[in-house]
């Protein structure tokens, strides 16, 4: 679930976050290179797709001293996205917030808070600022912070800002860093996190300069984007007491029964007045009046309540077949490649999508399971794949028989697959893996079925033109041996023998014709 | 045709005929060609299946059914290929006044063809033929398809039987006396048709399977004394020994009689000479000779029989000595033997009993081992005077 600010009001979690770094993914310099240009990338992205621009996200990463625990490197992500209001800046980058009003929106990031974390880790062990470039569209103006976070205080240094002119009507933003890291330890993984972006962002351009001066250009293939994540409501079928605890605080002082209508999706006056009647709770109540025992009940009921609508889906940004066979197609340069977005689902509340892509032949690598990339809300899913739901759907004994299919391995083949959600129901705090959800697998599977149905077909038909082509040939090869013999036999001319048999030859055949003998006959 | 001059006129005639034959029965395939059809050969089935025991006629032949060997025909194609080949290959021969042997038109034909397999381009090769075998199949698929047999297409194969007597024959442009052969015979040459009996003066044919025995009867006389023609076929009779022999009987009016060992081989060469074999089962009507008699040797030869009032000709001492114990294989033969309509007499079903009962069987070299002497002057000729022989 991703927080949006609404009214900013701090609290202090600054200090909490620093002692618990590893918890986003920066206990080690080379987790946090790696962290840092993924909170990076990730927040480009959502910059301009959400707003309907193609990004052009440009990343370098330079090393700068040496240092015992790896070196100091900086970072810069540049992108041509909407550009964050100047005022906005010194929050978003340098202070650690929580929100006072609950939407959801499924994102890439966790809506800067990454971006915060970073900046904080490059403070603490460089000492260096944040610098922060922003021009939001139509700005005249480029404004450049240095920025610091006050940790005791969680509070927003500012310690340079300058503003010139933006004669060239930019827009977007740039974040430079310098940062402990270790980029021998984290190469690897960086690359396959960029690679793997690429992928699934065709409609991207995408620049990476490595510490080793290589460049590595990923061009865009597709001019369209997927439909924007928009905000929604949380469905009452996924609240939780944390959440409406959180929720009746910030409206404590208005009645229960406008605080359900106005919180949540699918709830109007006459339902929530039957929620409430079940739960056992006045209408009139203060919202911040519930006692523990009555946001039970409350929860419980919501939970459960059968007469409402499911989730919306419509504020989903899914993929979408094209972008999908594109992304794969840059990437493989394969012989078939097809893909397959199911209709939105729903688990515990949460409206989620499918969508599964497979790529077959080419440059696909020859290998002995399926290659799998796996997404969720378009972020790639580098690690513990194991315990990941693709891979219960893929089980070799349990899960799908992928002979039925025509496919027997080793073939190259390699499937994508992508899970949009505004809640991702990852395994553990790495975020690597998504949860086994029978509703989720069960899309999976049959996205995935469809995909290879498709597959199938096409071998098959593949299959029986090589079987034509090879039974030409079998045939052709002996026509200049007749030709022969007919001539020694009656003194014609075995050229027009041969000619004559291969017209025949080609008349019987559907989907390919022989040009001339000399093509089969050495 | 180079060797004209020198070539005998009936070899000159029987070429022209094959010639003229083959030409017609191809011409098909050109015309399908020309005129933009797939070009096909439909061929008698030569297969166990379509064989057919005309009791009446007592000879083994070809049925009816019949394929199609076509070019397009993925299953075909190569077949029809070699088909093409050696008709190509024969009729280049005959054209040249060429003597070809099977071996010959095999090593005629046999070339590597090399070609691209596509898509991928890689270079395959594929031999017109691996072995004889095919080239033999294509053969016989040309006989039965033409109606002509190799021998009136002038391929020769090796000599196998061998013939003394007192007949006198043209062979070619030369008239032979098969009574001045010293201690040698005279070899069944391999285009039997072309020869002529120019004067005969004999009452039997005496057919023996084994090359030896010929041989011993030849040399003490055997045939000036009871007038014979005596023949061996060494082993399994070739067409020319059978074609020679047919023609004995058919044209000379000779009765054939017919000694082999006493097994299911021995017996099943016996009844090649008679009603033809299964696999070229298309050429009996030319080459097999259905009044032939099997004279032995019996199993009631050995052991006598209660049932026809018949002694036995071995002691049972003799019987110790000679007889050898019958393997598996004769049994399971003698098995199928049993099935076959044209073992399925009377007469032949007390042999195949017997033998299947006694497990045992005996060569004729066991008779001549008794003594040369009981076998020329009292086996033979008493068996025959009684006439103690299977018809």
């Amino acid at each position: 679930m991703a927080v949006v600010e609404e009214s900013f009001k701090s609290i202090s979690p600054a200090e909490f976050f620093y002692k618990n770094k590893e918890i986003a993914g920066f206990s080690n310099p080379a987790r946090a290179l790696y962290q840092t240009i993924r909170e990076l990338v990730e927040n480009s992205l959502d910059a301009t797709e959400n707003h309907g621009i193609l990004p052009t996200v440009k990343v370098s990463i330079r090393e700068l001293d040496v240092v015992p625990e790896g070196a100091y490197y900086e970072v810069v992500v540049e992108d041509n996205g909407v550009g964050i209001p100047p005022k906005y800046v010194p929050q978003a980058f340098a202070q650690l917030l929580f929100s006072s009003k609950y939407v959801l929106r499924q994102s890439r990031g966790m809506f800067g808070l990454g971006a915060k974390m970073a900046v904080l880790y490059a403070q603490i062990t460089t000492g260096y600022p944040a610098e922060v470039i922003v021009a939001p569209i139509k700005s005249k103006h480029i404004y450049s912070f240095k920025l610091k976070i006050d940790i005791r205080e969680n509070k927003p240094v500012i310690l340079n800002f300058t503003t010139t002119s933006n004669i060239l009507g930019k827009h977007g933003t740039t974040v430079r860093l310098i940062t402990l890291g270790d980029w021998a330890r984290s190469k690897q993984r960086i690359y396959e996190y960029i690679k793997r972006t690429a992928i699934i962002a065709p409609y991207a351009e995408i620049l990476f300069r490595d510490p080793d001066s290589n460049y590595l250009l990923f061009e865009r293939t597709i001019d369209k984007l997927p439909p924007p994540a928009r905000e929604t409501l949380p469905h009452p079928h996924g609240v939780d007491i944390e959440t409406m605890k959180s929720i009746l605080k910030s409206l404590a002082d208005r009645p229960i029964l406008e605080s359900l209508v106005e919180s949540f999706q699918g709830i109007g006056v006459m339902t929530a007045q039957r929620i409430l009647a079940e739960a056992g709770i006045k209408q009139e109540k203060k919202s911040g009046e519930l006692t523990d025992p009555e946001v039970e009940a409350l929860v419980r009921v919501m939970r459960s309540f059968k007469d409402i609508k499911p989730p919306r889906a419509d504020h989903l940004s899914y993929l979408g077949e094209e972008i999908i066979v594109a992304g794969l197609k840059k990437a493989f340069e394969p012989e078939f490649a097809t893909a397959i977005t199911r209709k939105p689902s729903v688990f515990e509340g949460h409206a989620f999508i499918v969508e599964v892509g497979i790529a077959y032949g080419g440059k696909v690598p020859v290998v002995e399971k399926p290659l799998v990339l796996r997404y969720a809300n378009k972020i790639p899913l580098l690690y513990d794949e194991g315990s990941d739901v693709v891979f219960k759907v893929l089980d070799e004994k349990k899960g799908i028989d992928f002979k039925v299919y025509e496919i027997e391995f080793p073939s190259p083949l390699v499937i994508l697959t992508h899970i949009c959600s505004t809640k991702i129901p990852y395994r553990g705090v790495g975020k690597e893996a998504v949860a086994d959800i029978p509703e989720i697998e069960e899309e999976v599977e049959s996205a995935l079925r469809e995909a290879l149905r498709e597959l199938r077909s096409y071998i098959l038909k593949k299959r029986k033109e090589l079987e034509e082509i090879e039974k030409a040939v079998a045939i052709a090869k002996y026509i200049p041996e007749i030709a022969n013999s007919l001539s020694k036999m009656y003194k014609v001319d075995p050229q027009e023998i041969s000619v004559k048999l291969l017209e025949l030859l080609n008349s019987r055949l559907k989907s390919f014709k022989i040009p001339s003998l000399s093509s089969v006959v050495v | 045709m180079t060797n004209d001059s020198y070539s005998s006129k009936i070899d000159i005639r029987a070429r022209e005929r094959a010639l003229k034959i083959l030409y017609e029965k191809f011409y098909d395939v050109l015309k399908d060609v020309s005129e933009g059809r797939p070009p096909k050969l439909v061929i008698k089935k030569r297969t166990l299946g379509n064989t057919i025991y005309d009791a009446e006629r007592k000879l083994l032949l070809l049925g009816d059914a019949t394929f199609e060997r076509s070019l397009l025909d993925l299953r075909e194609a190569r077949k029809f290929m070699q088909t093409l080949l050696m008709a190509g290959i024969i009729y280049e021969a005959l054209s040249n006044g060429e003597y070809p042997t099977i071996r010959d038109l095999y090593y005629r034909g046999k070339h590597t063809i090399r070609y691209r397999k596509l898509p991928t381009k890689s270079i395959g090769e594929e031999n017109t033929w691996e072995e004889q075998a095919e080239s033999d199949s294509v053969l016989r698929d040309i006989e039965v398809f033409s109606n002509v047999l190799r021998e009136e297409m002038l391929i020769l194969s090796k000599e196998k039987g061998k013939v003394v007597g007192d007949l006198k024959i043209r062979s070619g442009d030369d008239i032979i006396d098969l009574s001045k052969m010293g201690h040698g015979a005279y070899s069944i040459e391999p285009t039997p048709d072309l020869i002529d009996f120019v004067e005969v003066n004999a009452e039997l044919v005496l057919v023996i399977e084994k090359d030896a025995v010929f041989q011993q009867l030849h040399r003490i006389g055997f045939w000036k004394k009871y007038r014979a023609i005596l023949i061996t076929s060494a082993g399994q009779p070739d067409r020319a020994t059978r074609r020679f022999v047919r023609r004995l009987n058919e044209e000379l009016g000779l009765p054939v009689y017919v000694i082999s060992d006493s097994d299911p081989y021995g017996y099943y060469i016996y009844s090649v000479f008679k009603t033809g074999s299964i696999t070229l089962s298309y050429e009996s009507e030319r080459l097999a000779t259905p009044h032939a008699r099997f004279l032995g040797v019996m199993m009631t030869d050995i052991f006598g029989s209660t049932k026809l009032g018949k002694k036995p000709y071995l002691t049972e001492e003799e019987r110790r000595n000679f007889i050898i114990r019958a393997k598996e294989r004769d049994i399971k033969r003698a098995r199928e033997l049993k099935e076959y309509p044209w073992f399925k007499s009377e007469r032949w079903q007390i042999e195949l009993n017997e033998f299947l009962d006694r497990k045992v069987k005996l060569e004729i070299e066991a008779l001549a081992g008794k003594g040369l002497k009981f076998l020329a002057d009292k086996y033979v000729p008493e068996k025959i005077e009684v006439g103690d022989w299977i018809e």
